[in-house]
């Protein structure tokens, strides 16, 4: 064991060592130590390189506020993770951590040049530095930047782990198991509420960690820790989380918490996620999230050894680390005193407590001085020295506001304290106002905009007893707001640690202030002067100063950063802090991974993808797959050695000569039924539906109210009452919603009910000149020849024993049956059609066919050949139009100046000169290519494709005046040549007469 | 997430149970043939996108399926009153003066 | 055990359920229909034999039945006279029992509702991950979960997935 390691203190297992690598090197730890403990106890302070000037840097914090020591860990291949906190890392065996950005190792960084240039990367030099000359952006500016940006290495590997959520409700979330949170739960607890208390540490009991010499109702910390925990776990309504981050809190009490499952584990257990995001419901929350440690502003303050005293104190008495034999104490509060006494009382020899305040309590000075600490009040320090590890500090006497004479201490660590700010990130979330307390020198929590307590070092109570009071009386105060009759428990403490300080600015200085490095963020590089630069150059807002500097802008979200900046901006600016403003904390408040956010949303289950009852068979048989809104459909079924332009030309070929067969069940499908449902049908569609007789099918065109084509599809009436609709695949659950909407909120007299009937039915089309024959031998209950069952005809019968829906309707301008099966016996029939379709050598075909064939008769895909700007008339589809009908969804519209104006884009035929070119769906049409850039786009290609039937290419476009142009050659500019075509009026390539549809 | 009061449901839901819907108190015009150019464009297209209450529609898609009117604070992002669709719009002023709002 | 169930050691089931017959039902009045008694409160479920009647929003109810009725049943609802719409969805759907002291927090991998507070014998459309659903809750610890055919397999995946997990005991 190192002599940095002391037995007998902390909660560390002594008796337990972990193996774990830094930087290839191999170092021993133990159980209970997170990666900054274990590295400290082996005597590495320097962890990290800062992110501009590549300063060498060691761990400031004991917790998630850590802005230096952020390390790269990784367990195996797609188990790496860049910028891990070595405060919050829990060690494991085999642990492998790496230091970032330094080239080529920790200890000699060649980018620490930067630190050399320090005058070319101040405030704001992003702005500045890389503006001119123009030319060296692309290739010296940003190579450069880019290769030097980023805070660590991205993983190169997909992420081997998952992920889980989480959704709860509960009474009472407590957040922080510090003394404050820890009552709270117990007294809500206690109440009977339904309490969830989380932590981001390891372990609950917060400050109880880091304080074991402080007696609770007549006990030593760490036993009432453990009775109070063994309380909590006893009652059924308490659930208790650690490593548990509370990353954001929404609208109505909803609070996300990040959970991290497994990275403290040797082993994880197959199957467990890595991290659970939890969403909470609670009635009521407390947030008891205490106090972050503030740095103090000094020149050299972010040396190696360099620490919050806090921190020293956690190492010490948490994890029995001792982070220096010599340390020097630099303080504005009282709190770094008692670190200063548990360092002493622990066997190190603190050499001096300097203090900035000119006196303090005297049980503090006398307790020092006991000790052998020299004590030193009224001072400033401006200075330190040491490389890789601070060596000394510089200190001046204050004298008529003055720094004095200098002199240097020799130290091996720098314990730090620039006094306390309330956590109330979470609280700021809500858009709750803070207040600034002009006696504590803090914010504290304003207004409330939620249900929400605040409890114990949040609203700026310091000392345990206080803390303990509070959160027992925020407890009780959350569980009788939700309902629970509740009393607030009393505690008596003593040996209590109580205490206050001041708030600083940057600490004078003999030196010249120009040259100090005093840095407030020490993750990006912000240092006082930084701060004062860019007032000086005009920024006035806190907002302003924040991005113009970056100061609070790394990952820790200016935890450190943020009051120390605002001070001196205030003080540079000649204002009160509260006039200044403090800038605004977002979620989440810790880095959370993509994989918490995602949870289960990876690989297989990454999003929903909805599946035909025919997909398997199509899996099967060698589908290639397209995703249509959130489905999965069969695009073409290649054949040994086929590309898709053959399988596809070859599935054309075969359900024009014989016939195809095609999977059509994602079609929407809505039954529309009731005494009014004709009434509702002429309402909302364009058609006339009044004489549609039963057995009969027609083409329905459906408009937003603003004259535009919304959706189309063929609709069935099957009795008087009752019709099949169908809709595009896309268009299925908006056009529902679209129809409940007017029935429930225009026309709610109306008798008429719609159900979704689109997964009730498997849809198979039958398409070719043999289609019938095929059919035919299946079906009972109908004649379905030719002058029986007409195109457009629609029948319940039964088809291969399968109680069926039979339309006769084709949209490929074949002979065409689309059946419609109970989607349980979707596949049954389909593999009959299948064999007994071998003697037509019936060939499956793919949505690709089906856009081929229907584009040759000119029928158009809503979404595809319209993009909501079409109206029916653009379409050319005033056919479809009820010319008697008074009113139905859309129809004022299309009459207004703009629908009716000239110019509108219209739907066309679009014919390349040279046949074999097929045009590129999306290319612009311009009407003569050398006129100058930008040229006037007339419109654009919104379907093309090879057509088999015609030998040549087709296509069909949205031109400006586009019937207009019949015969017209225009232009389709490519980045490699410019394609001529001619626009033909008709959209109609194939088969003009309708002869091959009615066989 | 939001939760929402569903006065058919009778409940608090989570808002992924709904999906916003505009707008309310829009009716569509019983003869629309009869309105000008300018007051149908109006009745397409202009909105009043207040800053405070705001009255709109929601429906409990993935619930009762009902349409159903809110009026809701848009500054704070909170409803203060969710009602039938054909009822009555509530008064904007009483609504603010009392307030769902959990301040305590 | 059902080869389409899966059990694990969380204390929670997963079992594919057999096709009943169902038919969703429209009506504006169910006091105009004696015969069938109709729940009137959203979530409430009936039960009438092997028959039950679950109403998921103030003018809509899921009747379910065993298949061996579904002849009745569409005699029954053909009979009715007032204006009513009902149209068999028995094959739209695919329902999921899933059972076990764990069942809470399975459910709670993908539904934000607050399923402790939903009383044993009623139910409601809601949504598990991005699916909509129909959940019932049988017993204390046994839930159905029945969801459009097209999402079963995502759904199905989903809750393989959160079975697992909790198997896993973290």
């Amino acid at each position: 064991m190192t002599s940095y390691r002391l037995p007998n203190r902390g909660r560390v297992d002594h008796r337990k060592s972990v193996r774990f690598t830094f930087d290839g090197k191999s170092y021993q730890g133990l159980a209970g130590d997170t990666l900054a403990s274990a590295l400290l106890a082996n005597g590495v302070h320097l962890m990290g390189r800062s992110f501009k000037y590549h300063r060498p840097r060691g761990v400031v914090s004991a917790g998630s506020d850590e802005p230096n020591a952020l390390m790269g860990t990784r367990r195996g291949p797609g188990r790496f993770e860049p910028n891990t906190r070595a405060t919050i890392q829990e060690l494991r065996a085999g642990l492998e951590a790496t230091s970032q950005n330094r080239w080529p190792s920790l200890a000699f960084d060649m980018g620490a040049i930067n630190d050399n240039m320090g005058s070319l990367f101040s405030a704001g030099f992003y702005y500045k530095t890389f503006m001119w000359p123009r030319s060296f952006w692309d290739r010296v500016y940003e190579p450069i930047i880019r290769n030097a940006a980023g805070l660590g290495v991205s993983p190169t590997e997909s992420d081997a782990d998952t992920y889980a959520s989480r959704f709860h409700h509960t009474d009472v979330l407590v957040v922080g198991a510090g003394p404050a949170g820890l009552a709270a739960a117990l007294a809500a607890g206690r109440a009977g509420a339904s309490v969830m208390l989380v932590d981001e540490n390891a372990e609950p009991g917060g400050t109880l960690l880091s304080e074991p010499s402080v007696v609770i109702d007549g006990k030593p910390a760490w036993d009432w820790l453990a009775q109070a925990l063994a309380e909590l776990a006893g009652l059924p309504n308490v659930t208790v989380m650690t490593r548990t981050t509370a990353i954001g809190y929404y609208h109505q009490n909803l609070v996300g918490l990040a959970q991290r499952l497994t990275d403290h584990l040797d082993t994880a257990p197959s199957d467990a996620p890595r991290e659970r995001m939890w969403k909470v419901r609670a009635r009521e929350v407390v947030l008891a999230q205490g106090a972050l440690e503030k740095p103090l502003v000094f020149d050299g303050n972010d040396r190696p050894g360099v620490m919050l005293a806090g921190a020293a104190q956690t190492y010490l008495n948490r994890f029995g680390v001792k982070v220096g034999d010599r340390p020097a104490i630099v303080t504005a509060h009282d709190s770094a005193w008692h670190a200063a006494f548990d360092l002493a009382d622990a066997g190190a020899k603190p050499v001096a407590i300097v203090d900035v305040r000119p006196a303090v309590d005297t049980a503090l000075t006398d307790r020092a001085r006991a000790l052998g600490i020299e004590v030193l009040l009224g001072r400033t320090v401006t200075g330190t020295s040491g490389r890789l590890r601070v060596k000394s500090l510089r200190v001046n006497r204050m004298e008529g506001g003055k720094p004095g004479a200098p002199r240097d201490i020799g130290c091996d660590a720098v314990l730090m304290c620039g006094g306390w700010t309330p956590c109330l990130h979470l609280f700021s979330h809500t858009q709750s106002k803070l207040a600034w307390d002009e006696a504590l020198q803090v914010y504290l929590p304003g207004k409330k905009t939620e249900a929400v307590q605040i409890a114990g070092a949040g609203r700026g109570l310091w000392g345990i007893a206080s803390t303990l009071e509070d959160g027992a009386t925020a407890g009780a105060t959350a569980a009788r707001d939700a309902g629970h009759d509740a009393t607030a428990q009393t505690h008596t403490v003593t040996a209590d640690r109580t205490g206050s300080g001041v708030t600083c600015k940057e600490l004078p200085t003999d030196k010249d202030p120009g040259k100090a490095k005093a840095f407030i963020d020490f993750q990006n590089d912000v240092t006082a002067k930084d701060i004062r630069l860019a007032v000086r150059e005009g920024m006035r807002s806190i907002e302003h100063v924040k991005r113009y500097t970056t100061n609070g802008m790394a990952t820790d979200q200016g935890k450190m950063s943020n009051v120390n900046g605002l001070m001196i901006a205030s003080d540079a600016l000649g204002k009160a802090p509260p006039q200044v403003g403090l800038t605004t904390f977002r979620p989440p408040y810790s880095p959370t991974t993509f994989g918490t956010f995602a949870g289960y949303h990876k690989d297989a289950t990454f999003e929903v993808t909805r599946r035909t009852p025919i997909d398997g068979w199509a899996e099967a048989n060698g589908a290639a797959f397209e995703p249509v809104a959130l489905w999965r459909r069969a695009w073409y079924f290649p054949k040994p050695g086929e590309d898709m332009h053959a399988a596809v030309s070859r599935e054309c070929r075969a359900a024009r000569a014989s016939v195809g067969i095609f999977d059509a069940s994602t079609l929407g499908k809505i039954e529309v039924t009731g005494r009014d449902a004709v009434t509702f049908m002429e309402r909302m569609y364009t058609n006339p539906w009044a004489k549609l007789g039963v057995g009969r099918c027609r083409y329905g065109l459906l408009l937003g109210e603003d004259g535009f084509i919304r959706d189309d599809g063929v609709i069935g009436r099957l009795s008087a009452d009752r019709f099949h609709v169908t809709t595009t695949t896309g268009g299925a659950a908006r056009v529902l919603n679209m129809m409940e909407d007017y029935l429930q909120t225009e026309w709610p007299d109306l008798k008429v009910w719609l159900t979704s009937t689109t997964e009730q039915w498997a849809t198979i089309a039958l398409q070719g000149p043999n289609a019938r024959k095929l059919l035919e031998p299946f079906v009972e209950g109908i004649d379905i020849s030719a002058e029986a069952f007409p195109h457009m005809a629609v029948a319940e019968c039964t088809v291969a024993g399968f109680p069926a829906r039979l339309f006769r309707i084709s949209f490929t301008g074949e002979l065409g049956f689309e059946v419609n099966v109970p989607a349980r016996h979707g596949l049954a029939l389909w593999e009959k059609l299948m064999a007994a379709g071998q003697q037509y050598d019936i060939c499956p075909y793919g949505t690709e066919t089906m856009h081929v064939l229907r584009a040759e008769k000119g029928y158009i895909i809503v979404g595809q050949d319209t993009d909501g700007t079409l109206t029916p008339d653009d379409a050319g589809l005033t056919w479809a139009i009820g010319k008697a009908k008074r009113d139905f969804v859309g129809k004022r519209s299309l009459a207004r100046p703009d629908m009716v104006a000239k110019g509108r884009k219209q739907l066309v035929g679009l014919l390349t000169d040279d046949p074999k070119v097929v045009l590129q769906e999306g290319a612009q049409i311009v009407a003569d290519p050398s006129q100058p850039k930008p040229m006037t786009m007339l419109g654009h290609v919104t379907s093309s494709y090879w057509s088999d039937a015609l030998g040549r290419s087709i296509a069909m476009a949205v031109v400006v005046d586009g019937r207009d142009r019949d015969g017209q050659t225009l232009h389709v500019p490519m980045p490699d040549r410019t394609i001529t075509a001619k626009v033909v009026k008709s959209t109609v390539f194939y088969d003009p007469e309708n002869t091959r549809i009615s066989a | 997430m939001l939760l929402i009061y569903c006065p058919y449901c009778e409940q608090d839901l989570p808002e992924l149970e709904f999906a916003y819907a505009g707008e309310a108190h829009i009716a569509r015009p019983a003869d629309p043939a009869a309105l000008s150019d300018e007051e149908w464009r109006d009745f397409l297209f202009i909105r009043s996108n207040p800053k405070g209450v705001h009255f709109e529609r929601w429906r409990h898609l993935n619930g009762c399926a009902r349409f159903f009117n809110a009026a809701r604070e848009t500054v704070g992002d909170k409803f203060l009153a969710t009602y039938k669709a054909g009822e009555p719009r509530p008064d904007a002023d009483a609504l603010l003066a009392s307030p769902t709002g959990d301040a305590k | 055990m059902n080869a389409m169930t899966s059990t694990l050691a969380a204390g929670v089931t997963i079992t594919e359920l057999a096709p009943t017959t169902r038919i969703a039902l429209r009506l504006a009045d169910p006091a105009t229909v004696p015969g069938l008694s109709l729940p009137t409160e959203v979530g409430a479920r009936s039960a009438d034999g092997s028959r039950t009647a679950l109403c998921l929003g103030p003018d809509e109810w899921l009747i379910e039945a065993p298949e061996a009725d579904r002849a009745a049943v569409l005699a029954t609802l053909a009979g009715i006279s007032a204006p009513h719409s009902a149209v068999e969805v028995s094959d739209r759907e695919i329902t999921y029992a899933l059972e076990g002291p764990a069942v809470l927090d399975l459910l709670a991998t993908g539904c934000p509702r607050d399923l402790a507070r939903m009383p044993v014998g009623s139910g409601a459309r809601t949504v598990f991950d991005t699916a909509q659903v129909v959940l019932t809750r049988e017993t204390d610890d046994r839930f159905h979960l029945t969801v459009w055919r097209s999402f079963a397999s995502h759904v199905r995946a989903l809750l393989d997935l959160a079975q697992r997990e909790l198997a896993a005991g973290l």
